[in-house]
């Protein structure tokens, strides 16, 4: 009994001391409140932290024999301040699932830097023939020789996908080299490469069109200009069920830094769907 | 009276060889007694040599080296010719030579460490006064105090040039060093961190007293 | 599903970040850690002496060499304000040398007691590469000592870190080559 109540006990100290820092704080006693810069997030790298519970609450590593470390009942009560506030998706009921299911204590779930489904996002706008565009650039991580490094995975510009529309079968239907044109010296293909709206009618129906080889190909010929990087966000995949996005909130309040920004409850068809189109070139995965 | 004569002569002669038989059988049973004393004695006496012996050889006995060296040299000199005794005298022997050789290099090591620390300690009021003195270029109150400061410590080092290294880790028994710089370098940092937080860890000087090469170790 | 959540725990307990696959005693990480969080501290110093309108012009400079030798070459420092988001880059020493010219009588420079230091990742060719997050606090005041202007700003640094050799004395000196690299300055909201 006595065992138990000093369980919790230190479980209540344990909980107060998490986020309750010092405001003594800064080199020259500025007398500025440092509770809003010690609560946010301030790198990705410190969001996953907090999720799994590495850290301390000055962000100093917790040994993995230290009691706080990978504690689910520690996580339940600290993960809500890792979610946008201000978003009714991120601050709800969904939210109270998706805590309950990632630190459920017969399978809870952590992240890691290593993990390899997830992504980042980067709005940046880009100079096409003096006009500026926003084009969307998804990046993933790779291992390479000694570690690692982030690569270029897909990338979305709305302009690719308009090049080739849906397939309209009613205009498909004469737009194919009969199968004896080889005989006529294909004599009839000109028709197809004097209809360059149309080309792609002329390839194979497992054809895809590949988006960031046309993107590699308009920055080469200087058809696309890089100007600014706009927004860095990321996509989270590795958590079965679930997906989640996290986006950078720069507020001066203790909802702040790294948050997640966006949470959905979704099968895993669908979010292979997602992934899909998030790595579509990154290779090994 | 001859009668008489003879019989005492016989009671004589029975008596003389009662005396003879009964003074004869007593003499042989002492006799006895004395060499069952004897082995008995001698039989302790091997027993307090092996239970000796197993001492020395146990590490068990409170007798310095020497003396342990004296019992086995008595014991070997008796030359008992038992062949248990011969080969825990033997055993002992090896034992002991052991025990000295580690005693000698116990005492050489304990010898040097003492060298050592002295040296240390020498050391140490000599690397005090290089601490002070770096110490006091961070504790400098302005840019032109360090400088000086800066100049006349200067002195002290073969060039501006000669290299300072810094322990940031003696982790795992070998020293993690960050980047070499020189000592010019090192004592204006010391000025522009207003902070020493070092200890000097060793120094190497040239023939003039000069210090070529200096081991700082993060504190 | 209960199986992916298995094999997601068992990646994760192989894959401890950073160090751990290098079997780096934790003793030897953390010194580690600290100096390359003390580089980042040497810098804010120079920022300090540099930014510091006390400081006579040839310790300055001296100071911007010195700061200069901190970094990675070609390392840049992005900044950008509330007013201004988008990113605009500057070179080391073009950003120390605005910091040095700039056009107020008196400079305050303080740093909030906040690090935050990433794990340490490899990169490719074996160099590890890690982030420190600090926090600055600048503040302009005019000849009538009226503040004029002020911001906070987030400081993203990356830190380099590889180990090396080199001969002194004849002897070889294994070493922690730390370097910091490009530098993200972004003004938190006020």
């Amino acid at each position: 009994m006595f065992k138990i109540k000093k369980i919790i006990l230190g479980f209540a100290l344990l909980l107060t001391g998490f986020f309750a820092q010092s405001q003594s704080g800064s080199f020259n006693t500025m007398g500025d409140d440092e509770t809003v810069l010690y609560r946010m997030n301030k790198q990705v790298g410190q969001f996953v932290k907090r999720f799994n519970l590495e850290e301390d609450p000055f962000g100093k590593t917790l040994p993995v024999t230290d009691k706080k470390y990978h504690n689910n009942k520690l996580r339940k009560k600290m993960l809500p301040g890792l979610f946008d506030e201000y978003n009714p998706r991120t601050s709800g009921e969904l939210r109270k699932f998706f805590i309950d299911d990632v630190t459920s204590s017969k399978n809870p779930v952590f992240l890691n830097f290593h993990d390899k489904n997830w992504y980042a996002e980067l709005s940046v706008t880009f100079l096409a023939g003096g006009d500026e565009v926003n084009i969307i650039l998804y990046l993933t991580l790779e291992d390479e020789n000694l570690g690692s490094k982030w690569v270029i995975s897909n990338v979305y510009y709305s302009y690719f996908p308009s090049l080739f529309p849906k397939i309209d079968t009613n205009q498909s239907k004469n737009r194919f080299l009969h199968p004896q044109s080889h005989e006529l010296d294909f004599m009839n293909l000109h028709k197809a490469l004097e209809d360059p709206a149309h080309i792609e009618y002329y390839a194979s129906g497992s054809y895809q069109p590949d988006f960031l080889t046309l993107f590699f190909y308009q920055m080469k010929t200087g058809q696309l200009k890089f100007k600014e990087i706009n927004t860095v966000k990321f996509h989270f995949f590795q958590i079965p069920n679930w997906y989640f996005e996290l986006s950078w909130f720069n507020r001066n309040e203790n909802n702040s830094g790294w948050l997640i920004s966006n949470l959905k409850y979704i099968d895993e068809k669908q979010k292979s769907e997602l992934i899909k189109a998030y790595k579509l070139c990154a290779s090994g995965k | 009276m001859n009668q008489i004569l003879k019989i005492l002569s016989k009671v004589l002669l029975a008596s003389l060889m009662l005396t003879i038989v009964v003074g004869g059988t007593t003499s042989c049973n002492s006799k006895k007694k004395l060499a069952k004393e004897r082995a008995e004695a001698h039989a302790a006496e091997v027993n307090r040599a092996k239970r000796d012996l197993n001492n020395i050889i146990n590490g068990e006995t409170t007798w310095t080296l020497d003396q342990q060296a004296e019992r086995v040299a008595a014991i070997k000199a008796k030359n008992w010719g038992n062949a248990d005794v011969d080969d825990l005298v033997e055993q002992a022997e090896e034992t002991i030579s052991k025990k000295r050789a580690e005693a000698e290099r116990l005492a050489e090591e304990e010898r040097l460490k003492r060298e050592e620390e002295a040296r240390l300690r020498a050391n140490q009021s000599e690397f005090a006064v290089i601490d002070n003195q770096l110490a006091s270029i961070a504790d400098a109150t302005s840019v032109d105090e360090a400088n000086m400061l800066i100049n006349t410590a200067l002195n002290q080092y073969a060039t501006p040039d000669i290299p300072v290294l810094i322990i940031i880790s003696q982790a795992g028994g070998f020293n993690d060093y960050d980047r070499p710089t020189t000592i010019s370098k090192f004592l204006n940092y010391l000025k522009d961190k207003k902070q020493y937080k070092y200890k000097v860890e060793s120094v190497k000087r040239d023939n003039m007293g000069k210090i070529t090469e200096m081991e700082l170790i993060v504190k | 599903m209960k199986k992916l959540s298995y094999l997601l725990i068992f990646v994760i307990g192989l894959g401890f970040t950073g160090f751990a696959q290098d079997d780096l005693s934790p003793e030897r990480k953390q010194a580690v850690d600290s100096l390359a969080m003390e580089k980042v501290r040497d810098l804010s110093k120079y920022i300090s002496i540099i930014g510091s309108k006390e400081t006579p012009w040839s310790e300055a400079n001296r100071v911007i060499d010195r700061a200069e030798e901190l970094f990675m070459q070609g390392s840049e420092i992005g900044v950008s304000s509330l007013v201004r988001p988008e990113v605009s880059y500057y070179g080391v020493r073009k950003y120390l040398e605005r910091l040095m010219r700039l056009n107020y009588s008196k400079v305050e420079i303080s740093w909030y007691n906040i690090e935050y230091v990433s794990d340490l990742q490899k990169q490719p060719d074996g160099t590890y590469v890690g982030v420190i997050t600090i926090f600055q606090k600048f503040k302009g005041y005019d000849k009538e000592g009226k503040l004029i202007y002020q911001d906070t700003t987030k400081k993203d640094i990356t830190v380099y870190v590889k180990r090396k050799e080199t001969q002194i004395g004849g002897r070889l000196i294994g070493f922690w080559d730390v370097l910091l690299g490009d530098i993200r300055v972004k003004e938190t909201s006020k």
